[in-house]
């Protein structure tokens, strides 16, 4: 009778522990910053880009407004962080680079809107916390991709001179842009 | 006698429905706090009685109405003193009594016009310390209606010169200008006053239009003059134009968008076209396309103004007739639940279906009736 019990207690304890511990140890979680990036976004050489790039155009003067803008920018630069992520990952290192470039340029552009924003009596305080968050997120991102890329490779094209593109700097200065945010 | 007793409660019944609005002022509304009573909301069975009990007297008069004007006591110019007295009693009235849309326009308004931003991207509650986002109730969403709209709210925005009070007036005299060209077109295309009543003096298009001052009359106004443009003077781009803007007001007289490219075609082709079919049909797509609303949201009462027009003027399908009645009737029971219980939770949804479809359902046991009698009688 006791030993039937004890089967019981077992069948009721033992996955109820399993799932526990489950629980707890793949809860442990690695993301400082609760903001959400996109899902990667068309890349370079789909027809789905080109397509994307005349969107971006278009939405440019669709986002009108300061608010507006501060939105596109942000938007614009963590799609390109997140294809200079991906790029990066498949070894793409010169359009990961130029995508790079995209990001850290829109990213610029937003806290400049946001001070013309100020400048027209708008409350920019959630949008401050936004692009606060953004920055924090971005850093996390850059700061994982500069632990698996090269510190340098050089891009021979046709009919020039090699050139020498150092990634972790890149990376490095995209991740200073960022922290002037914080 | 009638005809007098009608010309003494029916200013009266307006200036009635006009006080008790006030009744309804939200306390969060700083601009008319001086007006505030909390009425409705702590005497919430009077403010029920009072609202089913106006109810009741613009039902009775709006038939009475009909039938002065079928007896031909109520002439064309005694219409256009009714309808005069029905705008400049209602303009006064506090426009949120029921609904909370006309603050949606404004707000939305002055994302584009006073804050120059887009309102299909920044909300109005991004604008934090907006005196608007107190008693906003939409402020958490993106515009909500089409770009037309948008467009032409600029002129009542523009002509409140920056003060609410003003702003919120000017919405509701701009959307009155509205229900006043509808009437006119109704006029021009049937030249029956009876179906002019019929819409201009329907409590629901009345309560909804210059009351709660809902933008549907101005989608409706719009789409109407295409057709009247094509009926009269067959002229097909200007129509065209006016029916496209129509469409970008509140979208859902896309539904009529086949039969106007039938019109159109036949107007090219200069065929014949029987408008009464037009309107039957226009009536019967804009009514579906009142059904298939929930599935976007809900009905809401001020959807009818969707296919009303239309009925109007065709105005001999009476049981068709009878339904549209009941149904405004209904509709506008809808708001006793919410009045009552101050909760859109609860039993309050099952009863705002029950209170929308049981006026109908008398109304169609009548005609089963009816038609069930006239029958018997003609067979003997």
């Amino acid at each position: 009778m006791a030993q039937k019990k004890f089967k019981m207690i077992r069948y009721f304890w033992i996955p109820l522990l399993t799932l526990s511990l489950f629980k707890i140890f793949t809860n442990v979680s690695f993301a400082q910053s609760n903001y959400v990036l996109p899902y990667p976004p068309p890349m370079p050489g789909s027809f789905l880009y080109k397509i994307r790039l005349l969107s971006e155009q278009i939405q440019q003067y669709w986002y009108f407004g300061n608010f507006g803008q501060f939105s596109y920018n942000l938007k614009q630069s963590d799609k390109y962080l997140v294809q200079a992520k991906t790029l990066f990952e498949y070894e793409q290192y010169l359009l990961g680079e130029e995508a790079l470039k995209k990001s850290d340029m829109y990213f610029k552009n937003s806290p400049k809107y946001l001070g013309k924003a100020k400048e027209e009596n708008k409350n920019i305080d959630r949008l401050q916390k936004i692009l606060k968050e953004a920055a924090s997120k971005h850093i996390e991102v850059l700061n994982e991709i500069k632990t698996h890329v090269p510190e340098e490779i050089t891009w021979s094209p046709e009919k020039s001179q090699p050139v020498k593109i150092f990634l972790r700097n890149k990376l490095t200065e995209a991740i200073y842009i960022r922290q002037s945010c914080l | 006698m009638m005809k007098k007793l009608f010309f003494i409660l029916y200013p009266f019944a307006l200036l009635s429905l006009t006080i008790f609005s006030y009744f309804f002022i939200d306390s969060n509304l700083t601009y008319l706090k001086d007006f505030y009573s909390g009425f409705a909301y702590k005497h919430r069975y009077s403010a029920t009685f009072f609202y089913l009990l106006i109810l009741l007297i613009f039902f009775t008069l709006y038939i009475l109405l009909l039938k002065l004007i079928s007896k031909k006591k109520i002439d064309f110019k005694d219409l256009r003193y009714l309808i005069f007295i029905t705008i400049a009693l209602l303009l006064f009235s506090y426009p949120a009594m029921l609904s909370f849309d006309i603050f949606n326009y404004i707000s939305t308004s002055k994302v584009l016009f006073f804050y120059y931003e887009n309102p299909y991207i920044i909300m109005p509650i991004e604008f934090a310390g907006d005196p608007l986002l107190s008693f906003t109730h939409a402020s958490n969403k993106i515009a909500l209606y089409g770009p037309s709209w948008i467009l032409i709210s600029a002129i009542p925005y523009f002509t409140g010169f920056g003060n609410f009070i003003v702003t919120l007036f000017s919405f509701k005299l701009f959307v009155s200008m509205f229900y006043l060209g509808t009437v006119f077109l109704i006029w021009k295309i049937s030249k029956n006053l009876v179906y002019v009543s019929f819409f201009a003096f329907n409590p629901l298009v009345i309560i909804e239009t210059l009351l709660s001052g809902h933008n549907d009359i101005v989608m409706m106004f719009f789409s109407l003059f295409s057709f009247y443009l094509l009926m009269k003077k067959k002229i097909i781009i200007p129509a065209f134009i006016f029916f496209i803007f129509s469409i970008f007001i509140k979208y859902s007289v896309i539904f009529l968008f086949p039969i106007f490219i039938y019109i159109i075609l036949k107007t090219i082709r200069k065929q014949p076209i029987d408008w009464k079919n037009i309107f039957y049909f226009s009536f019967l797509l804009m009514a579906g396309a009142f059904i298939l609303s929930p599935i976007r949201e809900e009905i809401y009462p001020w959807y009818a103004i969707w296919f009303l027009p239309f009925i109007s003027i065709v105005f001999q399908k009476r049981t068709l007739v009878y339904i549209s009645v009941a149904l405004s009737f209904g509709l506008l029971l809808r708001y006793v639940p919410f009045m009552l219980f101050g909760t859109h939770f609860g039993v309050t949804p099952f009863l705002k279906i029950s209170v929308t479809l049981t006026p109908v359902f008398f109304v169609l046991i009548y005609v089963f009736l009816r038609d069930k009698l006239w029958l018997k009688i003609f067979s003997r």
